[in-house]
């Protein structure tokens, strides 16, 4: 029988690092499990950070709301803070799996995992998120594009932790919007997701943020379709044109989900959904 | 110990006797709502050791050796057995004995079994697993309908040419579409469906000292059991001695042997010792029985006024590996195929094929709801052609008591079609339709669809469709129930209970229901074919009412009264009326003995009288003479942009004859327009070159709550089925058939272009909305 540790600090999380080198950090264990189920040989030792201190709260700290690693998807998407500041990442949050998984499920496990389908990954993307990476060497923080590597890859380093993450708020609040398609309402991984961060002034777009996940084997961000809705206000004509640029941008798969063909096509139809927020005033309010 | 589930015992303060037609609360609510019924997965004896197959993982091949020496020396396993160690036939089969115990030479789909590992515990069968070497031969298979019957094509059973297994026709008339005003003509598909029971394949088994093999397990047939543990193992049938005890559902992959022939094989080998075996779910993904997928080509015509006129149908259904009820799946589908409409000339032309994918078997309307596609989808393209309302048009053909049927059956039971398409005609949901398509959201569309469908009740024509039921006073004046056809959630203990309560006048905390036992039970046939209540409540009318008689009897010399005027039963005595007297039945228990304390009764249901000459090459199960009705609609809404399907409304209307208890009629109602709402829009069970890709609820994707919509079920005012327990009729399979037709009528009604493939996917969908 492999052990299951459970530190309370930093330093005792970090002996046991030492002491199992081959350990595996859990959080919620939502991924973790079944991917353990899956195999036949002896299972590694556990390091659970349920009990962590410093790892399952949500705090404003100056400009920035900063969100323990270990803090489910359930106090993700109904805290105060995120909720005022923060609904593409509770949007985003909120749709994974149903209400007794994301009581389970951590924000930090569903970077970690880093699936291409990860419903929050979109919302960190856009909303400039840092990963706070912890080990024996101290804090790093990274963005977004460096942390996430590639499919279930990360840049965390052999006995390093994802600790925090940091997300910068939004100023002026502008429109955040998030659309997921999975096969059914809940329970469902995602086919292709749509995030979007607008901004506008005087029915004109001033700012514009697009990621797309589930259609490439990470976040897909497209410069040419966030150009094409710049300037403009937001109509059927500026939303096609960066449809356009969508469908050259995802490199979607095939899979028993869903055809390339139809991740292809919806991630640039889900831009139409946009045409809804045309009269939203500068708050981002749809009127 | 068999295990009871009692009568509302504590839940119902009321001490009023049951009463037919009420919605009186389950039988099993209490138990199960507090965790507290047993079911065969959570059996936990003492002393237990495990047991688990060995598959093969190759779809088709032949099997050479396998390497056991490092498995047998694990510490754990006490015994590795082959298909040498099986000592009997080693074949299983309901009717068709076609399917191995264990693998001797050929496999023929992924889960075909190898070996049966049995141990102390997880963890060695789990070393053991990975250690054992299969060497096999694999060759190339057929993987489907296409591949199978081509010509030359590679062989799944040598002794089944072409690899049908099943070849048949029902011809009634003449069909002349040069006569017809307006022809419709499609194809469609069908896919297979899971059953996705909560409770997977799950038993224990014992062999005691005397011989008996004692096996508690989760099974829709607890007495063919001993037949086919007995025919594949070698044992004495009597020597077989089976508990079902509650079932965490059935819906019909739990009719045929599962884990009974492997169990029984293992305990054979640990005397005295239990075994348990209990699929993971991945197991029962690939091993599981599932419904056939179908191919279907329907040709269609009418006369001007929209009389249907003929039909030609052929169907297509793939039953994988083995046989189980392939050929009587598809002889069922036949029997449905021109629908339940007046029509003078069909010919359907039905053929069963093999191939090397997992094996179809039986679930919930079987063969029925994939021709319902078909002719519910043909319904509606006539209607366009002929420009006339889809609901009219069913009308006017609909099926009424004394018509024939499309395969030619005189209709002489209860036919009440027509008044669940008259509750549609006068519904709002249907006379509001046009308006609520109008008021579609944004990046929406909106339509509503009708589906008319039926199934056929009982065995049908050929095997005998009988029960026998055992109604027992105890000591203390309690009645026990012996149900003999399982539970598997449909609640038929709960309606024998309200009716022995009816009959014997008793409240619910009077009475008790055993779950069978074949050794205190009698054969009664499967939990199945909406037959159990059916079936089994007759013959329990029978012995209630002979137990009833008994009583007055006993009260009568009891209370010196000449005969039996003026007695009638109460909860817990028998009463003088004119002089007020009474008997408690506890006095009265104990002056009884327990034979005469005990009542069997037993009911044969009709067959046909008068077969008509229609059918070629149908073995067994032609014709059936019982069906319910239904008509179904369904408002959906698309969503433009992803083309994904929200049912936002659904309404089924049932002829199910007399309704006993209403809310579980409405239950039964739900529970199969749900399924079906599935089997239309969301379940795939997906195999690749025989390797199945959907092994989890992960990637079989059912319906959630937040998919599904609110269910309205309405019981219409219809005939009784006079040879029924109190009127009744089963409908556990009829609302399965009509969610799919109805969907897809729907989405042609919002604007989509027909769609002929289930399950419709929103890529499909989105493809049907382009150039429209």
């Amino acid at each position: 029988m492999n052990p299951v540790l459970f530190p309370r600090t930093e330093e005792m999380l970090l002996s046991m690092v030492k002491a199992y080198p081959e350990a595996r950090f859990m959080a919620g264990g939502t991924d973790l499990l079944v991917a353990l189920r899956q195999k036949q040989k002896a299972l590694p030792p556990l390091i659970g950070l349920e009990r962590m201190e410093g790892m399952g709260d949500i705090l404003r700290e100056g400009d920035e709301i900063s969100i323990g690693a270990a803090c489910t998807l359930k106090e993700v998407a109904s805290h105060p803070l995120t909720r005022q500041h923060l609904p593409l990442l509770c949007q985003g949050a909120d749709s994974v799996g149903g209400p007794a998984l994301r009581n389970m499920a951590t924000l930090g496990g569903n970077l970690c995992t880093a699936s291409p389908a990860g419903d929050t990954l979109p919302a960190l993307f856009l909303l400039e998120a840092r990963p706070e990476l912890l080990s024996e060497k101290g804090l790093r923080t990274l963005s977004m594009e460096a942390f996430i590597t590639g499919p279930g890859r990360t840049a965390l380093l052999p006995g390093e932790l994802l600790h925090r993450i940091r997300i910068p708020i939004p100023p002026n609040a502008p429109i955040q919007h998030f659309e997921k398609v999975g096969n059914r309402n809940a329970m469902a991984i995602a086919v292709a997701s749509l995030a979007a961060l607008i901004r506008m002034e005087q029915g004109l777009v001033t700012q514009a943020r697009l990621a797309w996940g589930s259609v490439g084997p990470k976040v897909i961000r497209s410069s040419e379709a966030e150009a094409a809705l710049m300037g403009k206000p937001l109509r059927e004509e500026s939303l096609k044109e960066a449809a356009f640029y969508a469908q050259k941008a995802v490199q979607p798969i095939s899979d028993i989900r869903a055809s390339a063909d139809y991740r292809k096509k919806v991630s640039a139809s889900l831009l139409q959904r946009l045409i809804l927020y045309r009269d939203s005033d500068d708050k981002g309010e749809r009127s | 110990m068999p295990t009871q589930i009692s009568g509302n015992a504590t839940e119902s303060p009321s001490r009023s006797p049951m009463t037919i037609g009420l919605p009186l609360p389950r039988g099993d609510a209490r138990a199960k709502a507090c965790g507290r019924e047993p079911y065969a997965a959570d059996l936990f004896p003492e002393n237990l050791l495990l047991a688990q197959a060995l598959r093969s993982g190759l779809p088709c091949g032949r099997l050479l050796e396998l390497d056991l020496e490092e498995a047998r020396q694990i510490p754990g396993i006490v015994a590795i057995l082959t298909a040498k160690d099986v000592p009997g036939s080693n074949r299983q089969g309901i009717i068709h004995k076609d399917m191995p115990v264990l693998v001797e030479d050929r496999i023929r789909y992924c889960g075909d079994p190898v070996a049966l590992l049995i141990a102390e515990n997880k963890e060695a069968i789990r070393s053991a697993m990975s250690c054992i070497r299969i060497h096999a031969e694999p060759s190339p298979g057929v993987f489907d309908l296409d591949e199978a019957m081509a010509e030359n094509a590679p062989l799944v059973h040598e002794d089944k040419p072409g690899n049908m297994l099943a070849k048949a026709t029902i011809q009634k008339g003449k069909p002349d579409f040069d006569a017809c005003a307006a022809v419709v003509e499609g194809w469609f598909e069908t896919p297979v469906q899971a059953h996705g029971f909560l409770e997977t394949e799950a038993g224990t088994a014992c062999l005691l000292e005397d011989g008996t093999l004692r096996m508690e397990v989760s099974t829709q047939s607890p007495f063919r059991d001993r037949l086919e543990i007995s025919h594949a193992l070698g044992i004495p049938f009597m020597q077989v001695h089976i508990h079902a005890p509650s079932l965490g559902g059935g819906f019909g992959g739990k009719d045929g042997a599962t884990v009974q022939c492997l169990l029984g094989l293992a305990a054979l080998h640990c005397p005295g010792r239990s075994v348990k075996m209990l699929w993971e779910r991945e197991e029962s993904f690939v091993a599981g029985y599932k419904r056939h997928a179908c191919r279907m080509h329907y040709r269609l015509g009418a006369l001007a006024d929209g009389s249907l006129h003929s039909l030609h149908a052929r169907l297509w259904y793939d039953t994988g590996a083995y046989a189980h009820l392939g050929p009587e799946v598809m002889e069922l589908g036949m029997e449905h195929a021109a629908g339940p409409y007046r029509i003078p000339h069909n010919l359907t032309e039905g053929f069963c094929v093999h191939t090397h994918t997992p094996t179809g078997g039986a679930m919930r309307a079987f063969g029925v709801c994939q021709v319902s596609f078909a002719f519910e989808s043909m319904m509606d393209m006539l209607a366009e052609k002929l420009k006339q309302d889809p609901l009219e048009l069913r009308l006017r053909n609909a099926l009424h008591r004394g018509d024939t049927n499309g395969a030619g059956v005189l209709l002489e039971s209860s036919t009440s079609l027509a008044a669940c398409l008259e509750g549609i005609r006068n519904h709002p949901l249907w006379q509001t339709r046009r308006q609520w398509q109008k008021e579609a959201p944004p990046f929406c569309i909106r339509g509503t669809g009708l589906a008319a469908v039926f199934n056929a009740a009982g065995y049908g024509g050929g095997v005998r469709d009988a029960a026998i039921a055992k109604i027992e006073m105890d000591v203390k004046g309690h009645f026990i129930v012996h149900n003999a056809v399982t539970d598997m959630g449909q609640g038929n203990s709960s309606a024998f209970l309200q009716i022995a309560g009816h009959i014997l006048r008793q409240s619910a905390e009077a009475l008790s229901l055993r779950q069978p036992d074949t050794r205190s039970a009698y054969p009664s046939g499967s939990s199945s074919a909406g037959r159990t209540t059916y079936t089994f409540g007759k013959a329990l009318i029978s012995a209630c009412e002979e137990l009833a008689s008994r009583l007055i009897n006993r009260a009568g010399l009891i209370l010196f009264l000449q005969n039996d005027e003026g007695l009638v039963l109460e909860p817990g005595r028998v009463r003088h009326e004119p002089s007020g007297r009474s008997v408690s039945l506890e006095q009265l228990a104990s002056f009884m003995s327990l034979e005469e304390r005990v009542c069997l009764g037993q009911f044969i249901a009709p067959v046909c009288r008068e077969v008509p000459d229609t059918s070629r090459g149908f073995f067994i199960g032609f014709p059936h003479v019982i069906f319910g009705y239904g008509a179904h609609l369904a408002r959906v809404e698309v969503d433009t942009l992803t083309g994904r399907v929200q049912v936002k409304d659904y309404l089924a209307l049932t002829d199910g004859g007399a309704v006993l208890n209403p809310s579980m009629f409405d239950q039964q109602v739900q529970g199969g327009v749900a399924q079906g709402i599935g089997y239309a829009l969301y379940e795939d069970f997906i195999t690749e070159k025989g390797v199945v890709k959907t092994k989890d609820f992960t990637t079989y994707l059912m319906p959630g709550s937040l998919d599904l919509p609110d269910i309205l079920s309405l019981a219409p005012p219809v005939e009784e089925e006079e040879s029924g327990p109190f009127g009744m009729k089963g409908i556990g399979e009829v609302a399965m058939n009509g969610p799919l037709p109805a969907i897809a009528n729907a989405l042609r009604d919002a604007g989509c272009r027909r769609i002929h493939k289930a399950p419709i996917m929103a890529e499909a969908v989105l493809g049907s909305l382009e150039n429209r």
